[in-house]
Order: structure tokens, then sequence, then C-alpha cells
């Protein structure tokens, strides 16, 4: 039975079959920042119940088409949108009804994102009840101007009162996301931002480069003229102030934009998608992956009521991935991550991990030395330029 | 039946663009009934669809007219067209040498422009009758007083003698048919004596192979003949002869005076060019016709397919367009930066711009064409000398003796309030005076040699916009001078790029090196490595830019697992990388070579 022994080293870093995650999408917010084109909508309060009634049914369909012996769950991921928006009676009853649905592994990592202005004592209690293993605050900066200049609408000091409620509630882990290169950032804003969070001791820091996309308040301004797009040699000096004060501070640079107070808090739900595991996806305008097809929920709120109150699965749209697209996108998602790819998988992606390729990135200084295809920190910020590289024609 | 040669004219008209040729020819068509009404479309002499975009005309044609005149008796008029552009001055002259009369029609607001005056000169000179006619009289803009002073002074007509039309109304066109009866003289010629038939134009037409459009100035020619191309050499069985009625109508023979066509049988216009002598092959005339010249281009540029896979196919593109063209010349080279391709040879700017628009029109070709050059002549230092049109080639300073390059006669005509600005730029553009005289107390006329390198980028643009747009130019070859010129290379970390080579005047070289190296740090995006571009004359450097290192490529994070669309960018990408032109280690967009090559060149239209 060679081939037994033999599948798992093959589809080892096309698929991870150790790891099965659910994305649930909550699409609501009180106001929209300016950098967000993400799938949520403002002053669709009345939505709010029908919409976490309809997760549930979503779930009872996304499940059955599991058939009858379903992956074991290693990760929630309650996403939005300001999920916090959602009474956290409604969020328990969504995570329940999963727990319900299908076996989860011992310690399944939880995670709900939140706004720090909706934390209070009360969310806190609510979520640590409701099983959340860890809270996901998106923070952006700790300079109150820039927090304006992006739309926020919560203040510097907010941060670390919502994290202090969420400590005292008992919720393990907690996760700040950063964002660079914001209007009013300079240097010294931005050394202040990552002291700031390192201080308040969080388990898991992201910091994203701002993006300009278009069908944003700030896209709308850069195409008139009345705003400079962040320019990519000033996002570079705070994505290399950012790797230094982390690495400083103890934290482990293991993705792109991701570092952790040790790995093991390493964000699983997140490492699923680098590595290509499954997942199921909720929620208006959520993304599931099977291991073969990637397919996507229609974003509009009320489609989504529609399909799920008529039993059908909202799906918008999907695609099957054939061979090569699968290799490339295992070598884009995995090069991502610190942890790259050994030699061995490497060869199964099409790459020559020796070749002149990676010998001239090795010289370059944007793969590390040594068997492995794994990025340095500078490689990291030139991704994109590594796998149009590395990958076969 | 041969046409009474008593009641015949054969006149083309010399107009500027927009004077308003075209559409006095149909008008005259119009009174002529030559034309139905419900066949008639506007500009009925310009055939190809890119003549009517551009307004102009770029091969000439003929039409014959039956006209019943005043005197009670029908004429036959044959209108010969012409070209109305600096490129193809040449075709213009052989279909002014058809012809015993020339209309010069000038627009009554605008006055007469140098290139009228440059054909006006060549119709003098063949001896034309010239009918002056003021043309648009029925704009509120028009000036025909000032225009006829303008017109008396260039060409000693009284002013009263001038008619005056409008051609979009009709007004005064009656009275011009009756002048060309009254004024141009018929066709003298002996129709007995052996054939010579002048190829003032010839075409390719896919079902009768090339048809030449003739006059017939001695002799006879009948189908089922055999002619002999005095100058091609060629002999041939003659297939069809006939007039346009205005469509061709097969006639039993083309007799001296008559201008009609001829289909001689073969499928290469190569075989017919204009200017050569069509005669019998059994009685041949002694002496062909004069003025035949073979096509010279004055302007080289190198055509690479945007994609390498479609050199084949430009390859037979090019061979087509041919067919059509006598004067387009073309061989193959390589380029290290651009690959395979060809080095093309045009009559001027204008026939550049129709060959590569017809190449992507009609071929459905994507191209990449280099900065349009001169050829030098280069002594070297064994006193062996060659011409080169690639700069590529120019052989290493050191072997050259002297270089040479082309120069032209160039007639500027323009408002004598812009004569300073006009100055500076001939005298920017190393050109020489020669004379200044005053066609009136308002128009100027100027005469300079410049070198031809310097006027086929962006000079007519230039002179346009100084005189907001009232100078008109045209010029001639006059050729070739000594001067102080030398190669500046482009190179990328080192390597140069051949596309960028140019030949330039060592004055211009630093200002050359710079631009070309700022419009290169413009295009090329960051790499992996900080890249240097210089130019160098030689292995002096003269201009360094410096594009600094990438530091920034990548998406931002999943969102929600939403893997499919960043996948989607990245192939994107990839895709992009391989079409990328490398030269040495620099990757180079195949849109930086079109975009840093996009001379800013206007023609002289």
């Amino acid at each position: 039975m060679t081939a037994v022994l033999a599948a798992p080293a093959l589809e080892a870093p096309l698929v991870d079959r150790d790891h099965f995650g659910v994305y649930v999408h909550v699409p609501f917010c009180s106001s929209r920042c300016h950098y967000c084109d993400f799938v949520t909508y403002t002053g669709m309060e009345g939505l709010r119940r029908p919409y976490a009634a309809a997760l549930l049914a979503e779930a009872d369909l996304a499940v059955a088409a599991l058939g009858p012996a379903p992956p074991t769950v290693t990760s929630v991921f309650v996403g939005g949108g300001t999920p916090t928006l959602l009474p956290t009676g409604d969020l328990a009853r969504v995570l329940d009804r999963l727990r319900a649905l299908l076996p989860h592994a011992p310690g399944a990592e939880v995670t709900v994102e939140a706004n720090p202005e909706t934390v209070d004592r009360a969310v806190a209690d609510g979520l640590a009840a409701a099983g959340v293993t860890r809270v996901s605050m998106g923070a952006q900066s700790f300079d109150d101007r820039v927090l304006a200049a992006l739309g926020r609408t919560h203040g510097a000091a907010r941060v670390g009162e919502a994290l202090a409620v969420l400590r005292a509630a008992g919720v393990p882990a907690v996760n700040l996301d950063l964002i660079y290169g914001c209007p009013g950032e300079d240097d010294a804003s931005w050394a202040a931002t990552l002291a700031a969070a390192v201080a308040l001791g969080p388990e898991h820091l992201s910091a994203y480069a701002l993006g300009i996309e278009p069908a944003t308040r700030f896209g709308r301004l850069v195409a008139a003229g009345r705003m400079t797009a962040p320019d990519d040699d000033l996002l570079a000096d705070r994505y290399e102030a950012a790797c230094t004060a982390l690495a400083a501070a103890g934290y482990a640079h293991y993705e792109v934009s991701n570092w952790a107070r040790g790995l093991g808090h390493a964000s699983r739900h997140n490492l699923t998608y680098w590595r290509r595991g499954r997942y199921l996806g909720l929620g208006a305008g959520a993304h599931e992956f099977d291991g073969a097809t990637r397919s996507w929920n229609v974003a509009g709120v009320p489609a989504y009521l529609q399909a799920v109150r008529a039993a059908r699965r909202p799906t918008a749209g999907r695609e099957r991935l054939d061979a090569a697209e699968a290799r490339f996108e295992a070598l884009a998602l995995r090069l991502r991550t610190a942890d790259g790819l050994d030699p061995a998988e490497a060869r199964v992606l099409g790459v020559d991990p020796a070749g002149a390729p990676a010998a001239e990135l090795r010289d370059a200084g944007l793969l590390a030395s040594g068997p492995r295809l794994r990025l340095t920190e500078r490689g990291m910020f030139l991704h994109g330029e590594v796998v149009a590289r590395l990958a076969p024609d | 039946m041969p046409t009474d040669l008593a009641r015949l004219r054969n006149f083309c008209i010399i107009a500027h663009i927009d004077h308003g040729k075209s559409t006095l020819a149909d008008r005259l068509l119009d009174l002529t009934h030559a034309v139905s009404e419900r066949n008639m479309r506007a500009q009925y002499l310009d055939k190809m669809d890119l003549e009517r975009e551009r307004g102009i005309t770029i091969k000439a044609q003929a039409v014959r007219l039956a006209y019943a005149a005043a005197d009670g008796r029908e004429y036959v008029l044959n209108l010969i067209d012409t070209p109305g552009h600096v490129d193809f001055s040449y075709e213009v002259s052989r279909a002014l040498a058809a012809c015993e009369g020339a209309v010069l029609l000038v627009d009554a607001a605008q006055g007469i422009e140098a290139q009228t005056l440059a054909n006006l000169y060549l119709a003098v000179e063949a001896d034309l009758t010239i009918l002056p006619v003021i043309n648009k009289i029925d704009l509120p803009a028009a000036q025909p007083d000032r225009v006829a002073r303008e017109i008396e002074q260039v060409l000693g007509v009284p002013a009263h003698e001038m008619l005056r039309v409008s051609a979009k109304t009709g007004e005064g066109v009656p009275a011009l048919l009756e002048a060309l009866v009254g004024r141009v003289p018929p066709p003298a010629g002996d129709p007995l004596a052996p054939a010579r038939a002048l190829v003032f134009d010839s075409l390719y037409d896919p079902y009768r192979g090339v048809i030449a459009y003739v006059r017939m100035v001695d002799g006879r020619l009948a189908p089922r003949e055999r002619m002999r191309m005095m100058a091609a050499g060629g002999v041939s069985e003659t297939e069809e002869v006939g007039v346009f009625a205005p469509e061709a109508v097969a006639t039993e023979e083309l007799t001296a005076g008559e201008v009609g066509y001829l289909i001689p049988g073969v499928k290469d216009v190569r075989q017919v060019r204009v200017g050569d002598t069509a005669t019998s092959a059994a009685r041949p005339a002694a002496e062909p016709l004069p003025g035949y010249r073979e096509p010279r281009p004055m302007v080289y540029s190198g055509l690479y397919p945007i994609e390498g896979d479609d050199f084949p196919a430009l390859r037979d593109a090019l061979d087509r367009l041919r067919l059509n063209d006598a004067a387009l010349l073309y061989e193959p080279e390589t380029s290290t930066a651009l690959g395979f391709g060809f080095r093309c040879g045009f009559l001027g700017l204008l026939h550049m711009d129709i060959v590569r628009e017809r190449l992507e029109r009609e071929f459905d070709l994507a191209l990449i064409t280099t900065a349009p050059n001169v050829a030098y002549r280069v002594t070297l230092e064994t006193g062996e000398t060659l011409m080169v049109s690639n700069p590529t080639e120019l052989p290493p300073a050191g072997d050259i003796q002297r270089i040479e390059e082309p120069y032209v006669a160039a007639m500027v005509l323009c408002p004598a309030d812009y004569i300073g600005p006009v100055m500076e730029l001939c005298q920017s553009r190393r050109g020489e005076l020669g004379t200044m005289e005053y066609l009136s107390e308002e128009r100027v006329e100027l005469r300079y040699q410049l070198p031809l390198a310097e006027i086929i980028f962006d000079f007519f643009d230039q002179l346009k916009s100084r005189t907001r747009g009232y100078a008109s130019l045209d010029y001639e070859p006059s050729g070739y001078r000594e001067a102080d010129l030398v190669k500046v290379d482009v190179l990328l970390q080192g390597e140069p790029v051949d596309a960028f080579s140019a030949i330039v005047h060592k004055d211009k070289a630093y200002a050359y090196g710079r631009a070309m190296t700022a419009r290169l740090r413009r295009l090329i995006p960051r790499q992996l490595y900080e890249v240097a571009i210089q130019a160098a004359i030689g292995s002096r450097v003269i201009a360094r830019e410096t594009i600094s290192a990438r530091r920034k490529d990548v998406l931002a994070k999943c969102y929600g697992g939403d893997v499919t669309r960043k996948r989607k960018l990245l192939e994107r990408q990839k895709e992009g990388k391989r079409r990328m032109k490398q030269i040495g280690r620099v990757e180079v967009p195949q849109e930086a070579f079109v975009a840093a090559l996009r001379t800013d060149e206007g023609g002289t239209r």
C-alpha cells in the first residue's frame, strides 16, 4: 500500500488536512471607516436579529452538505464588519450551534473581531461565556489624530480599557490590528503606536500597510487628487520599524503582517488559510474552500436572507482550481508564512528550491539561506515579486 | 473611338489640405453628371477609408468628365487628382506631367500655403497653364481681394483674371468649366508615333493585379498587346485598357492625349512604378519619357511586433502592402531589445504613419516603432563609404573619417508677425537661412537649408504652435553635408539597449542623453536591485539616472479567506513578468519601450 504513504506527501503542500475552520461574517458597522472596502453595511440595525437567525439556518445547510462524517473544527473566526454589534447572546447561539453540529478539537480557537468602542464589561463577559478564546480588536493606531483621519470612532485610550475588561472577563488571548502609512502619521507617531501596542501586552499583533481601495472614501479622495496614496518606500520604512520594534518586544514575525508572542499564539484560523486548509464560510460575502473548490456567498444582506429563508446556500460564485492554479496558489500562500516550504514540498509545487531563481533571490537577500524556501523579512514585503520569480511557467 | 484631341483637356487641381479640392471635384462631377445623385458620396475621389478619415489624398486618381460647353460642343475633361503631402511630391510631379493645365485652388480665408506654392512651382516647371481659383468666397472670413493680390504677386496673373468660386454652393463653378475648355490647351502628342504612356500612379487590385493610371503621350496601346515598361524592363501582355467615367470602363484602345488605365497583367506594383514609361514591345519607343526616378526613402524606422510570435504575420503584411506601395522598402533586422523586426524606409513621416496605421488596422498587428531616423553617409578611414540607416550599425568612432547627413531645402510661409519665432526655431534646428521674400505685406516666404534629421521629430508641430497654426512648410532633398555627429547609446546596468541608440549632433547629445535617461527612469518599474540608466558616447557617460530598488510588493491580508482575488492578482503579475524584455538583469515592460520610443512628431500636413 505504498500509495497510502505517498498520498499525504504529495498533497501536503496543496491542502492542509489537519485543519478545518469556520468563518462567520457579520456585515454590520455603526459607521464606515475611510479605508474599508469590506462587505459591511451601516444603518441596517433592523436586520441584525433576522441575520443572526439566518446564520443558524445557514450553518445547518452547510453542515448537512458535509455529509455524515464532517471534519473536526480547529478554529472558528467571527469577523466583520463589527461582530460585537450583534448582541452577545446571538453570537453565543451561533457558536453553540456550530458546536452542536460539528465536532470541535479540544482547545479549538474561537476568535471574534471587535471594535474597541463596542467592548464594555457586559460584552466582554458575554464573549467569555460564549467560549470565545481570542478577541481581535481593531486598534489601528494609538494616535488620536490618525484615528480621526481614518474615520475611526474610538480614541486611543479606549483600546487599553477594552483590553482590560477582556482580561478581567477571562478572555485568554487578544490581538490588536494596526495600520501604517495613514494620513497624519509620521515616523514618531508610528513608533509611539507600536510602543503603546506592545505596552498593552497582547498575545498577537497584526500590522497592515494602508491600501487605497477604489470603492472607499480614501479611494475617491486619491482619485480626485485631494489625497496622496502612501508611497511604497514610506510603507517599507514603517514595515521595517514594525519588524524591529516587535522583534525587540519578543514577538515572532510568522507571516507578512502578523506577529505572535510565542508561536502558540499564532492565529490558527489564518494559518488555515495560508496552508490551504478547508473552511466553511457563513454569512453575507463569506468565502469557503472545500479543498478543491472556492466559493463565496452573495454580499447583500437582503439577498442573503432571502436565500437562506428559501433553504438554499446563498452561493454567489465558485471556482474549481485546476492543478496548476492550485500549485501556484499554494506557493503564494505558503510563502507568506515564515515557515515557507520544505524542499520536498517546493518540488511538488514545481519549484526547484536550489534552482537559479531561488539562488538569485537568496543572493538578493529575499530568501533565507538554507534548504527551505523561506522569505526573509525584506522578502516578505516583496512577496509578489518572489512568487512571480519562483512560480513555474 | 479615340477622342478628338481638340476636344480633350487634361488638368489637375493644386490645393492645400482643406482648401476644398475634393469638394470642388464633387461639384465638377455634379455639373457634368458623371456620377448619379444616388451614387454620389462626399469626396468621391478619395478611395481608401484612411484617406477619408485623414481628409487627405494619398493616391492620385483620375476621372473623366463629359462636358457640354457653351460653344455647343462636347468636351472630355480628365481630372487627375494629386496627393497633397510633401512625402509624395515625386508622385505629384508625375501627375502634373500628365496634364496641360492646373487649377490653383486657394482658400479665400487662408491664402496661399507652402505646399501649394511648391506644387505650383512644379506645375510652372512642367509648363502647365495655371488657372488661379479663389475658393470659399461664401465664408464670412473670406478675403478674396487680399488672396488675389497674393496670387498676383506669386504668379504674375492679374487679379481680375482669377476665378472666384464656392465649391460648396457651386457658385462660379460653371465659369471654371468654361475656363478649362477655353484656357487649357488640348494635348499635343503624335498618335502615329511609337507608344509612350506615362504611369502617374499604380495600385494593386487583388482580382486584376496591378492597375496603372496612365497618360498616353504618343501612339496607342490596346488590350492583348505585348507591352514593355521601359525603366523596369518587364514585358507582359496588356489585359485591358480603359477610362474612368468615373468607374473604370474598358475601351478598345488608349490613344495619344488620353488619360486612363491599363492592366498590364502583373502582380507587383514595383514592376509598374510611377514615372515609368509603358511602350509597345513590338514597336518600342526610342526614348522613355523624362523624369523617372527610383523611390527614395527619406526616413527609416524599425518596426517590431509587440508579440514576438507575430513576426511572420508582420512579414506577410509588409509583403502585401508592398503590392500596393512601390515606395515601401524593408529588410529584416534583429534587435537585442526588441527581437525580430524590419528596418523600413519611408518617403516621409506621413508615409511612415500611414504604413504603420495600415499594418495595425488592416492586419491587426500591435507594433513597436523605433524613433525615425535618416540615412547617414559614412566615410571610413579606409576611404570606403557606406550608408547607415540604423544607428546601431554605425561603425566605431575611431574607424570613421567623416559622417554626412541629408539636408533639405525647406520653404516656410508665415504671416510677417511670426518671422522671429520661425527663425528662432529653424536656428535651433541647425537651419541656415537662404532667402526671405514678402509675398504680400503680411506674408513672408523663408527658405532654409535644414538637416532632415532635425525636422523628422516635432519640427512641424513646433512650427505650428509657434505661429498659432499659420505657418506652412514644404521641403525637398538638397544633398548631403558633413556634420559633427555622434552616436549616443543608452545603457541599463551597463548593457546597451540597441533600440534607444541614436545618431545626433554633438551639441545635442547631452540633451538627448538626459531626456532619454529621464524618460526611462519614469517608465521602467523599480527592480529588486538599484538600476543605473546611462547615456554614453562610446565609453564616455554623459547622463545618468538611478532607479532605486523596489522595497514593497505585497498584497494586503487575505481578508475573510478571499484567496481568489489575491491569486488572480498574483497570476497577472506573473503573466506581466513573462511579457517583459530582459536586458541583462533588468526587466523592461514592452509598454516602456513603446512609450520611450513614442515621438511627438506630427508629420508635415
